[in-house]
Protein backbone atom coordinates (compact mmCIF):
# COMPACT_ATOMS: atom_id res chain seq x y z
CA UNK A 1 0.00 0.00 0.00
CA UNK A 2 1.24 3.11 -0.93
CA UNK A 3 1.35 6.16 2.03
CA UNK A 4 -1.00 8.44 1.59
CA UNK A 5 -0.31 12.85 1.96
CA UNK A 6 -0.34 12.92 5.54
CA UNK A 7 2.03 10.46 6.16
CA UNK A 8 4.24 11.58 3.79
CA UNK A 9 4.08 15.13 5.21
CA UNK A 10 4.66 13.96 8.34
CA UNK A 11 7.92 11.70 7.12
CA UNK A 12 9.26 14.65 5.13
CA UNK A 13 9.11 17.01 7.99
CA UNK A 14 11.11 14.74 9.63
CA UNK A 15 13.62 13.99 6.97
CA UNK A 16 14.55 17.70 6.33
CA UNK A 17 15.17 17.55 10.20
CA UNK A 18 17.72 14.91 9.31
CA UNK A 19 15.90 11.81 10.67
CA UNK A 20 17.87 9.42 9.18
CA UNK A 21 14.77 6.23 9.78
CA UNK A 22 11.99 8.83 8.35
CA UNK A 23 14.35 9.67 5.69
CA UNK A 24 15.01 5.73 4.62
CA UNK A 25 10.48 5.24 5.26
CA UNK A 26 10.01 8.10 3.14
CA UNK A 27 12.38 7.32 0.02
CA UNK A 28 10.86 3.88 0.08
CA UNK A 29 7.01 5.18 -0.18
CA UNK A 30 8.53 7.82 -2.59
CA UNK A 31 9.91 4.65 -4.76
CA UNK A 32 6.65 3.20 -5.15
CA UNK A 33 4.79 6.05 -5.69
CA UNK A 34 6.89 7.38 -8.37
CA UNK A 35 7.11 3.76 -9.79
CA UNK A 36 3.18 4.19 -10.05
CA UNK A 37 3.81 7.75 -11.52
CA UNK A 38 5.87 6.19 -14.50
CA UNK A 39 3.83 3.65 -15.44
CA UNK A 40 2.16 4.62 -17.90
CA UNK A 41 4.39 6.92 -18.86
CA UNK A 42 7.50 4.88 -20.03
CA UNK A 43 8.55 1.37 -20.99
CA UNK A 44 8.82 -1.00 -17.90
CA UNK A 45 12.62 -1.86 -18.46
CA UNK A 46 12.98 1.77 -18.23
CA UNK A 47 11.27 2.90 -15.17
CA UNK A 48 13.90 1.88 -12.21
CA UNK A 49 16.25 4.15 -13.92
CA UNK A 50 13.92 7.10 -13.99
CA UNK A 51 12.82 6.20 -10.15
CA UNK A 52 16.13 6.31 -8.77
CA UNK A 53 17.28 9.72 -10.90
CA UNK A 54 13.57 10.81 -9.28
CA UNK A 55 14.62 9.82 -5.81
CA UNK A 56 18.27 11.53 -6.15
CA UNK A 57 16.49 14.71 -7.40
CA UNK A 58 14.07 14.27 -4.63
CA UNK A 59 17.11 13.94 -1.98
CA UNK A 60 18.61 16.82 -3.46
CA UNK A 61 15.86 19.59 -3.49
CA UNK A 62 14.02 18.29 -0.40
CA UNK A 63 15.34 21.95 0.92
CA UNK A 64 12.50 23.45 -1.76
CA UNK A 65 9.11 21.76 -0.09
CA UNK A 66 7.44 24.00 1.97
CA UNK A 67 5.66 22.20 4.77
CA UNK A 68 2.69 24.38 4.91
CA UNK A 69 1.98 23.11 1.43
CA UNK A 70 0.97 19.40 -0.15
CA UNK A 71 3.96 17.19 -0.35
CA UNK A 72 2.31 15.31 -4.25
CA UNK A 73 1.92 17.84 -6.05
CA UNK A 74 5.79 18.62 -4.77
CA UNK A 75 6.57 15.56 -5.69
CA UNK A 76 4.50 15.06 -8.87
CA UNK A 77 6.19 18.34 -10.32
CA UNK A 78 9.70 17.03 -10.00
CA UNK A 79 8.96 13.47 -11.16
CA UNK A 80 6.89 15.36 -14.24
CA UNK A 81 10.27 17.29 -14.49
CA UNK A 82 12.38 14.41 -14.70
CA UNK A 83 10.29 12.96 -16.98
CA UNK A 84 10.06 16.02 -19.61
CA UNK A 85 14.49 16.30 -19.03
CA UNK A 86 14.03 12.05 -20.13
CA UNK A 87 11.68 13.13 -23.56
CA UNK A 88 14.32 15.44 -24.47
CA UNK A 89 16.97 13.62 -24.29
CA UNK A 90 14.97 11.21 -26.18
CA UNK A 91 13.70 14.12 -28.92
CA UNK A 92 17.69 14.85 -28.87
CA UNK A 93 18.80 11.36 -29.75
CA UNK A 94 15.93 10.79 -32.37
CA UNK A 95 16.72 14.06 -34.07
CA UNK A 96 20.71 13.04 -34.48
CA UNK A 97 19.90 9.85 -36.45
CA UNK A 98 17.34 10.90 -38.53
CA UNK A 99 20.30 13.06 -39.69
CA UNK A 100 23.25 10.49 -39.80
CA UNK A 101 20.79 7.78 -41.24
CA UNK A 102 17.83 6.83 -43.49
CA UNK A 103 17.20 3.36 -41.76
CA UNK A 104 15.09 3.04 -38.31
CA UNK A 105 16.65 0.88 -35.70
CA UNK A 106 14.52 -0.48 -33.08
CA UNK A 107 15.49 1.99 -29.93
CA UNK A 108 14.21 1.70 -26.92
CA UNK A 109 13.86 5.44 -26.30
CA UNK A 110 11.67 5.37 -29.33
CA UNK A 111 9.11 3.47 -27.55
CA UNK A 112 8.70 5.98 -24.99
CA UNK A 113 7.47 8.96 -27.40
CA UNK A 114 4.99 5.86 -28.77
CA UNK A 115 3.31 5.94 -25.06
CA UNK A 116 2.95 9.24 -23.94
CA UNK A 117 -0.64 9.54 -24.73
CA UNK A 118 -0.28 9.31 -28.08
CA UNK A 119 -3.51 9.85 -29.41
CA UNK A 120 -4.54 12.98 -27.10
CA UNK A 121 -0.77 14.55 -28.46
CA UNK A 122 -1.45 13.44 -32.25
CA UNK A 123 -4.29 15.23 -32.40
CA UNK A 124 -2.49 18.40 -32.15
CA UNK A 125 -0.58 17.75 -34.37
CA UNK A 126 -1.11 18.66 -38.19
CA UNK A 127 -2.19 15.26 -40.27
CA UNK A 128 0.84 14.89 -42.15
CA UNK A 129 3.34 15.14 -39.15
CA UNK A 130 1.58 12.09 -37.18
CA UNK A 131 0.88 10.26 -39.81
CA UNK A 132 4.75 9.76 -40.20
CA UNK A 133 5.33 9.89 -36.70
CA UNK A 134 3.27 6.75 -36.34
CA UNK A 135 4.88 4.97 -39.37
CA UNK A 136 8.46 5.63 -38.73
CA UNK A 137 8.55 5.75 -35.17
CA UNK A 138 6.00 3.54 -33.79
CA UNK A 139 5.28 0.93 -37.40
CA UNK A 140 8.90 0.69 -37.32
CA UNK A 141 9.13 1.82 -41.60
CA UNK A 142 11.92 3.01 -43.05
CA UNK A 143 11.56 6.74 -43.99
CA UNK A 144 12.01 5.93 -47.76
CA UNK A 145 8.63 3.13 -47.40
CA UNK A 146 7.26 5.97 -45.41
CA UNK A 147 8.03 8.10 -48.24
CA UNK A 148 6.23 6.00 -50.41
CA UNK A 149 3.23 5.02 -48.54
CA UNK A 150 2.50 8.63 -48.10
CA UNK A 151 3.73 10.43 -51.23
CA UNK A 152 5.77 12.93 -49.53
CA UNK A 153 9.51 12.98 -50.30
CA UNK A 154 12.20 11.48 -47.95
CA UNK A 155 13.15 14.78 -46.92
CA UNK A 156 9.75 16.02 -46.59
CA UNK A 157 9.10 12.93 -44.22
CA UNK A 158 12.06 13.78 -42.15
CA UNK A 159 11.76 17.35 -41.51
CA UNK A 160 7.66 16.20 -40.16
CA UNK A 161 9.26 13.82 -38.15
CA UNK A 162 11.73 16.53 -36.44
CA UNK A 163 8.88 19.27 -36.25
CA UNK A 164 6.24 16.51 -34.96
CA UNK A 165 8.34 15.48 -31.97
CA UNK A 166 10.07 18.85 -30.94
CA UNK A 167 5.83 19.68 -30.97
CA UNK A 168 5.29 16.94 -28.94
CA UNK A 169 8.09 17.54 -26.32
CA UNK A 170 6.80 20.89 -26.22
CA UNK A 171 3.44 19.93 -25.59
CA UNK A 172 4.19 17.58 -22.93
CA UNK A 173 6.41 20.49 -20.94
CA UNK A 174 3.64 22.59 -21.32
CA UNK A 175 0.86 20.78 -20.10
CA UNK A 176 -0.07 21.18 -16.05
CA UNK B 1 13.08 -11.79 -13.32
CA UNK B 2 16.64 -11.58 -12.36
CA UNK B 3 16.92 -8.21 -13.92
CA UNK B 4 14.15 -6.86 -11.96
CA UNK B 5 16.06 -8.17 -8.31
CA UNK B 6 19.14 -6.16 -9.53
CA UNK B 7 17.30 -3.38 -10.56
CA UNK B 8 15.45 -3.82 -6.54
CA UNK B 9 18.32 -4.37 -5.02
CA UNK B 10 20.27 -1.13 -6.72
CA UNK B 11 17.23 0.99 -5.56
CA UNK B 12 17.33 -0.39 -2.19
CA UNK B 13 20.90 0.46 -2.29
CA UNK B 14 20.36 3.98 -3.29
CA UNK B 15 18.14 4.46 -0.45
CA UNK B 16 19.97 2.79 2.83
CA UNK B 17 23.30 5.04 0.93
CA UNK B 18 21.46 8.74 0.91
CA UNK B 19 19.32 8.07 4.55
CA UNK B 20 22.82 7.11 5.88
CA UNK B 21 24.12 10.76 4.77
CA UNK B 22 20.74 12.50 5.49
CA UNK B 23 21.55 15.67 7.46
CA UNK B 24 19.09 19.08 8.50
CA UNK B 25 18.66 20.47 5.07
CA UNK B 26 17.38 24.64 5.58
CA UNK B 27 14.39 25.04 4.23
CA UNK B 28 14.09 27.48 0.72
CA UNK B 29 11.93 30.08 2.02
CA UNK B 30 10.32 32.57 -0.44
CA UNK B 31 11.11 35.40 1.57
CA UNK B 32 14.51 34.75 0.94
CA UNK B 33 14.17 35.02 -2.08
CA UNK B 34 12.14 38.32 -1.90
CA UNK B 35 15.26 40.01 0.20
CA UNK B 36 17.98 38.91 -2.19
CA UNK B 37 16.29 40.50 -5.47
CA UNK B 38 15.40 43.37 -3.54
CA UNK B 39 19.27 43.90 -2.10
CA UNK B 40 20.29 43.61 -5.33
CA UNK B 41 17.72 46.73 -7.04
CA UNK B 42 19.13 48.53 -3.77
CA UNK B 43 22.70 47.26 -4.97
CA UNK B 44 21.67 48.54 -8.83
CA UNK B 45 20.04 51.72 -7.77
CA UNK B 46 23.13 52.79 -5.44
CA UNK B 47 25.35 52.00 -8.12
CA UNK B 48 23.33 53.98 -11.22
CA UNK B 49 23.70 56.84 -8.71
CA UNK B 50 26.85 56.71 -7.85
CA UNK B 51 27.59 56.42 -11.70
CA UNK B 52 25.00 59.40 -13.08
CA UNK B 53 23.77 61.04 -10.30
CA UNK B 54 20.62 61.36 -8.57
CA UNK B 55 17.97 63.56 -10.52
CA UNK B 56 16.70 65.70 -7.84
CA UNK B 57 13.95 66.88 -10.30
CA UNK B 58 12.17 64.22 -9.10
CA UNK B 59 11.87 65.17 -5.83
CA UNK B 60 11.59 68.75 -6.58
CA UNK B 61 8.23 68.28 -8.56
CA UNK B 62 9.50 69.12 -12.06
CA UNK B 63 9.19 64.75 -12.99
CA UNK B 64 6.33 64.88 -15.55
CA UNK B 65 3.36 62.64 -15.42
CA UNK B 66 4.67 60.33 -17.93
CA UNK B 67 8.01 59.89 -15.74
CA UNK B 68 6.59 58.90 -13.25
CA UNK B 69 3.44 56.39 -14.63
CA UNK B 70 6.36 54.53 -16.02
CA UNK B 71 8.47 54.18 -13.42
CA UNK B 72 5.52 53.49 -11.38
CA UNK B 73 4.26 50.66 -13.42
CA UNK B 74 7.88 49.99 -13.97
CA UNK B 75 7.96 48.88 -10.07
CA UNK B 76 4.73 46.94 -10.13
CA UNK B 77 6.07 44.93 -13.65
CA UNK B 78 9.44 44.66 -11.42
CA UNK B 79 7.31 43.39 -7.99
CA UNK B 80 4.92 40.74 -10.07
CA UNK B 81 7.62 39.42 -12.06
CA UNK B 82 9.86 39.00 -9.03
CA UNK B 83 7.19 37.47 -7.11
CA UNK B 84 6.69 34.36 -9.81
CA UNK B 85 10.53 34.10 -10.06
CA UNK B 86 10.76 33.34 -6.40
CA UNK B 87 7.73 31.23 -6.68
CA UNK B 88 8.84 29.36 -9.46
CA UNK B 89 12.25 28.07 -7.11
CA UNK B 90 9.48 25.57 -5.71
CA UNK B 91 8.23 22.70 -7.74
CA UNK B 92 4.51 23.29 -7.95
CA UNK B 93 1.91 22.23 -10.51
CA UNK B 94 -1.32 23.24 -11.36
CA UNK B 95 -2.68 26.74 -11.64
CA UNK B 96 -0.34 29.88 -12.05
CA UNK B 97 -0.27 33.30 -10.91
CA UNK B 98 -0.64 35.82 -14.19
CA UNK B 99 -0.10 38.76 -12.15
CA UNK B 100 3.34 39.24 -14.32
CA UNK B 101 1.62 38.96 -17.53
CA UNK B 102 -1.45 41.14 -16.77
CA UNK B 103 0.81 43.59 -15.62
CA UNK B 104 3.46 43.71 -18.48
CA UNK B 105 0.24 44.44 -20.90
CA UNK B 106 -0.27 47.19 -18.63
CA UNK B 107 3.13 48.48 -19.14
CA UNK B 108 2.71 47.94 -22.56
CA UNK B 109 0.07 50.79 -23.33
CA UNK B 110 3.12 53.36 -22.34
CA UNK B 111 5.35 52.81 -25.78
CA UNK B 112 2.00 52.52 -27.68
CA UNK B 113 0.71 55.75 -26.25
CA UNK B 114 4.30 57.12 -27.16
CA UNK B 115 4.43 55.92 -30.60
CA UNK B 116 1.05 57.32 -31.25
CA UNK B 117 1.12 60.62 -29.71
CA UNK B 118 4.68 60.77 -31.95
CA UNK B 119 2.88 60.21 -35.04
CA UNK B 120 -0.24 62.06 -34.12
CA UNK B 121 2.42 65.13 -33.38
CA UNK B 122 3.88 64.99 -36.82
CA UNK B 123 6.40 63.00 -38.71
CA UNK B 124 9.29 64.90 -37.59
CA UNK B 125 8.55 63.99 -34.42
CA UNK B 126 8.62 60.06 -34.82
CA UNK B 127 11.54 60.63 -36.44
CA UNK B 128 13.11 62.68 -33.11
CA UNK B 129 11.96 60.05 -30.76
CA UNK B 130 13.37 57.26 -32.19
CA UNK B 131 16.96 59.22 -32.80
CA UNK B 132 16.72 60.31 -29.07
CA UNK B 133 20.52 60.84 -28.19
CA UNK B 134 19.84 59.74 -24.53
CA UNK B 135 18.25 56.44 -26.07
CA UNK B 136 21.94 54.27 -25.70
CA UNK B 137 22.81 55.88 -22.80
CA UNK B 138 19.44 54.80 -21.00
CA UNK B 139 19.14 51.65 -22.23
CA UNK B 140 22.83 50.19 -21.78
CA UNK B 141 23.05 51.98 -18.38
CA UNK B 142 19.87 50.04 -17.45
CA UNK B 143 20.53 46.89 -19.33
CA UNK B 144 23.85 46.99 -16.90
CA UNK B 145 21.81 47.62 -14.24
CA UNK B 146 19.50 44.50 -15.12
CA UNK B 147 22.36 42.16 -14.91
CA UNK B 148 22.97 42.96 -11.68
CA UNK B 149 19.02 42.03 -10.40
CA UNK B 150 19.55 38.72 -12.85
CA UNK B 151 22.48 37.51 -11.45
CA UNK B 152 20.43 37.84 -7.83
CA UNK B 153 17.15 36.03 -9.17
CA UNK B 154 19.33 33.27 -11.57
CA UNK B 155 21.42 32.58 -7.39
CA UNK B 156 18.00 32.12 -5.99
CA UNK B 157 16.34 29.64 -8.38
CA UNK B 158 19.79 27.42 -8.59
CA UNK B 159 19.49 27.20 -4.65
CA UNK B 160 16.04 26.09 -5.69
CA UNK B 161 14.39 23.61 -7.91
CA UNK B 162 12.34 25.21 -10.95
CA UNK B 163 10.40 23.05 -12.64
CA UNK B 164 9.26 25.28 -15.42
CA UNK B 165 12.47 26.48 -17.06
CA UNK B 166 11.35 28.37 -20.20
CA UNK B 167 8.73 30.72 -17.80
CA UNK B 168 11.67 31.04 -14.98
CA UNK B 169 14.11 32.34 -17.84
CA UNK B 170 11.11 34.86 -19.06
CA UNK B 171 10.13 36.12 -15.34
CA UNK B 172 14.05 36.52 -14.42
CA UNK B 173 14.54 38.54 -17.83
CA UNK B 174 11.51 40.78 -16.86
CA UNK B 175 11.82 41.20 -13.33
CA UNK B 176 15.92 41.55 -13.95
CA UNK B 177 14.71 44.43 -17.06
CA UNK B 178 12.42 46.48 -15.28
CA UNK B 179 13.93 46.70 -11.44
CA UNK B 180 17.32 47.33 -13.24
CA UNK B 181 15.31 50.39 -15.69
CA UNK B 182 13.92 51.72 -12.67
CA UNK B 183 17.52 51.50 -10.50
CA UNK B 184 19.33 53.41 -13.68
CA UNK B 185 15.84 55.33 -13.81
CA UNK B 186 15.61 57.67 -11.17
CA UNK B 187 19.25 59.29 -12.50
CA UNK B 188 17.63 60.22 -15.62
CA UNK B 189 16.54 63.71 -16.51
CA UNK B 190 14.38 63.45 -19.44
CA UNK B 191 10.97 62.65 -18.76
CA UNK B 192 9.21 63.35 -21.48
CA UNK B 193 6.68 60.68 -22.98
CA UNK B 194 8.57 60.10 -26.02
CA UNK B 195 11.86 59.36 -24.24
CA UNK B 196 10.55 57.51 -21.49
CA UNK B 197 7.73 55.49 -23.40
CA UNK B 198 10.39 53.42 -25.72
CA UNK B 199 13.79 54.03 -24.27
CA UNK B 200 13.04 53.50 -20.38
CA UNK B 201 10.86 50.39 -21.67
CA UNK B 202 13.05 48.80 -24.46
CA UNK B 203 15.49 47.43 -22.19
CA UNK B 204 12.26 45.72 -20.57
CA UNK B 205 11.90 43.71 -23.57
CA UNK B 206 15.67 43.14 -24.67
CA UNK B 207 15.83 41.84 -20.61
CA UNK B 208 13.11 39.90 -21.36
CA UNK B 209 14.25 37.67 -24.63
CA UNK B 210 17.71 37.53 -23.25
CA UNK B 211 16.23 35.98 -19.97
CA UNK B 212 14.52 33.81 -22.08
CA UNK B 213 17.40 32.06 -23.73
CA UNK B 214 20.19 32.73 -21.24
CA UNK B 215 18.49 31.67 -18.14
CA UNK B 216 17.58 28.17 -19.23
CA UNK B 217 20.82 26.61 -19.13
CA UNK B 218 22.02 28.17 -16.21
CA UNK B 219 19.65 27.03 -13.83
CA UNK B 220 18.33 23.54 -15.36
CA UNK B 221 18.82 21.06 -12.78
Amino acid sequence: MVADEPTFARLMVSTQDGDKAAGNVLLTEVGVWLERYFLRRVPPHQIDDLVQEVLISFYTKRGTWDPSRPFLPWLAAIARYRWVDHLRKVYKHDSQELMEDDAVEDSEEEVVLARVSLDRLFGQLPEKQAEVIEMVKIGGLSVREAAEKTGQSESLVKVNIHRGLKKMASLVEKAD
Amino acid sequence: MNNTSNNARSRADLIAAMAEDLTPVRRVKPVEGMLLIAAATVLATVGSIAIHDFWWGLLSGDASGYFLITHGLLLVVGLASAAGVVFSAQPRVGTRGNAPAWSVAMLAIVPVAAIISMISAGGEHLHKGMNDPAAWLCTSSSLIAAVVVAGASILWLRRGAPVSIERSGWLTGIAAGSLGTLAYGITCPVDSLSHVGLWHIAPVVIAAVIGRFAVPPLIRW
